[in-house]
């Protein structure tokens, strides 16, 4: 069964669309990645999930239920900047989310702290914490009622790369246990770490929905990065350029420039007959960023 | 009803944690009483075997104002008076804390996921603001009676009085608040900003009774015009007159005000309501609790509906 169901969710802004027919299921146990550019939708489609926001057309389910409902006390959510009482402690705002909630014991907030590792800093309050204890705390809080689902916006924002590791950590940990994450993030190498499987969201529209292979393999099907040296970088630019592709000149006399996958073989050759002594060629394997990259900006894909 | 008192228990919580209720109760449990006795202290003073005690017996000034009995009057009352009323001020704080907050902090999205139950949500946040403010009315009450007993050592007063007559009306104006209670979460909610939703709150309530007034000096259905004439046809001319015995503010402090009318008719003799003009309103004569009560039970409908319905459509951003 799917934990988490999209069937043509829409939220309209006026005459703009910030979600346009999304449809997708994500099934108990799936670590998701949420990518899509800046107000793309990823932020909208979360809050839908977690019933903030009421969607203009079409339904979303979560653990069966529609939203709001009742399966929504089963869901973690961090969703944008975290956000607290300043002038209580971070415990005491565990302890007011554990009330609010109402079936959460207190020594499941200290193992939470614990598990975030904000022991130490449970009494202080929480406008003295840095961006990343913050992001911590969310975390905490996040996780305060064992959830069956977990919907984090940027959950990595202002951590440092050891901070990043230990969310990634816990968050293996939580789907281990057989939550369902889907987590949005803008850094693509952290995604590729952490997650199965990608949703690509552009302009309100599903891009993507399948596994993170399958993504880049996709992307090396449409095209072929080469990084190409030649006696002259002038010279292969200019005929790069009038082949039609859109080359990157790099340092140390390297050209890198993406081709249609059908153009590769006959790339050397086209290039050889306009004159260009070609050193060296080198196909680059695409990584998740220059899928990502390829999916969601159309000046990157060959023409 | 689980969801309500998980609700409840999260928001006593936090209100015990948040230093602007210590401040309200503060000002309302020690300030006002300490005034008022200091202000009885100077009258008796000054006024002792003077020519104004042949007019007023002062042993009975000061045992209706400033004996426990007294102090407690005037907690329930002062603020009643006093514009914006203390009254109302504390209802906009209590509001900007249980709803202003939530948008200044951005925490509804961490509220509303935790506790999906919208209507939950608003229902024990009006609990414990009601709460709140009645043990800040009954802390007023108390707090007048030990203020008023110390005074007893300095003034002559004593401890008697009808408490029981007293304690009901300030249930009745704690009972009356709901209605403001519901107007300033409405419009703190719907404003989105809580600094912006407290001056709506202090403004809102007496505006549709200034404008009543400046249009009733300026115009009214007065004299009969060609196009009078129809209003006054359709009796609106009485139901224009009739109008005050509505207004929100009013009717809002009736319970509180109601002590008023006694003490002036004790000291001033028996007055004639009508020729008292403006005055008469203020004391809130002409009103019975009764209407006073039914005028609020429909602003509390009114006001619940309009929050309910808003609260569980409007979008969290």
């Amino acid at each position: 069964m799917n934990a988490i169901t999209a069937t043509e969710l829409t939220k309209r802004y006026g005459s703009k669309a910030a979600v346009a027919g999304a449809t997708f299921g994500i099934e108990q146990g799936e670590i998701v990645g949420f990518l899509g550019p800046n107000g793309a939708g990823k932020t909208t489609t979360l809050r839908m999930l977690a019933g903030l926001v009421r969607p203009t057309s079409g339904t979303c389910r979560v653990l069966g239920d529609g939203v709001p409902g009742p399966s929504l006390r089963e869901v973690g959510t961090m969703i944008e900047e975290p956000s607290f009482y300043p002038y209580m402690t971070g415990r005491s705002n565990l302890r007011h989310a554990a009330r609010l909630h109402g079936d959460v014991p207190d020594s499941r907030v200290a193992e939470v702290l614990e598990f975030v590792r904000l022991q130490d800093a449970a009494e202080k309050r929480v406008r003295a914490y840095s961006q990343g204890m913050r992001q911590r705390l969310a975390l905490a809080r996040a996780l305060l009622w064992r959830p069956k689902v977990l919907l984090l916006d940027e959950p990595t924002n202002g951590l440092d790369p050891a901070g990043i590791a230990e969310v990634r950590e816990s968050l293996r940990r939580v789907a281990h246990d057989g939550a369902t994450v889907l987590v949005s993030s803008h850094i693509l190498a952290e995604i590729e770490k952490l997650v199965d499987r990608i949703l690509a969201i552009e302009a309100g529209r599903i891009v993507f929905d399948g596994p993170l292979k399958d993504l880049v393999a996709r992307a090396a099907e449409q095209a072929v990065t080469y990084t190409i040296s030649a006696r002259d970088q002038a010279v292969l630019l200019t005929a790069l350029e009038d082949l039609g592709y859109v080359p990157n000149a790099r340092g140390g006399g390297e050209v890198e420039v993406s081709v249609p996958a059908d153009d590769a073989e006959f790339l050397i050759e086209r290039l050889t007959t306009k004159g260009v002594r070609v050193l060296s060629a080198s196909k680059e394997e695409d990584d998740l960023e220059d899928a990502y990259l390829r999916l969601i900006d159309p000046s990157r894909r060959p023409s | 009803m689980s969801a309500v008192l998980d609700v409840v228990r999260a928001e006593v919580f936090k209100t015990l944690r948040k230093r602007r209720v210590y401040v309200l109760a503060a000002l309302y449990w020690v300030l006002l009483p300490a005034l008022a006795l200091l202000v009885g202290r100077l009258i008796y003073v000054n006024t002792r075997g003077t020519f104004v005690e042949e007019g007023v017996p002062l042993a009975d000034l000061m045992q209706a104002l400033f004996s426990p009995h007294g102090l407690a009057t005037i907690a329930l009352t002062g603020p009643a008076y006093a514009s914006p009323t203390p009254y109302i001020i504390g209802v906009a704080l209590l509001a900007a804390l249980f709803i202003g907050e939530e948008r200044g902090q951005n925490m509804w999205k961490t509220v509303l996921v935790v506790q999906p139950n919208r209507s939950a949500v608003l229902t024990g946040k009006l609990i414990v603001t009601m709460g709140t403010l009645l043990v800040l009315m009954v802390g007023a009450f108390l707090s007048a009676i030990l203020f008023g007993t110390i005074g007893t050592s300095f003034l002559p007063t004593n401890l008697s009085g009808d408490w029981g007559g007293l304690l009901g009306l300030y249930l009745w104006q704690w009972a009356h608040l709901l209605a403001p209670t519901l107007l300033a979460f409405l419009l703190v909610f719907l404003v989105r900003s809580a600094v912006l939703g407290i001056v709506l709150v202090l403004i809102a309530p007496g505006l549709l009774e200034g404008i009543y007034s400046v249009l009733n000096t300026l115009f009214s259905l007065q004299p009969i015009t060609r196009f009078n004439a129809v209003f006054q046809a359709l009796r609106l001319q009485r139901v224009w007159d009739e109008l005050p015995r509505y207004f929100f503010t009013t009717n809002l402090y009736a319970p509180g005000r109601s002590p008023a009318t006694s003490l002036v008719n004790e000291f001033i003799s028996e007055i004639d309501q009508a020729d008292m003009g403006p005055f008469s309103q203020l004391l809130g004569s002409g009103l019975t609790l009764g209407h006073s009560s039914l005028v609020m039970a429909g602003y509390t409908v009114l006001f619940g509906l309009l929050l309910f319905w808003v609260f569980r459509r409007r979008d969290v951003d």
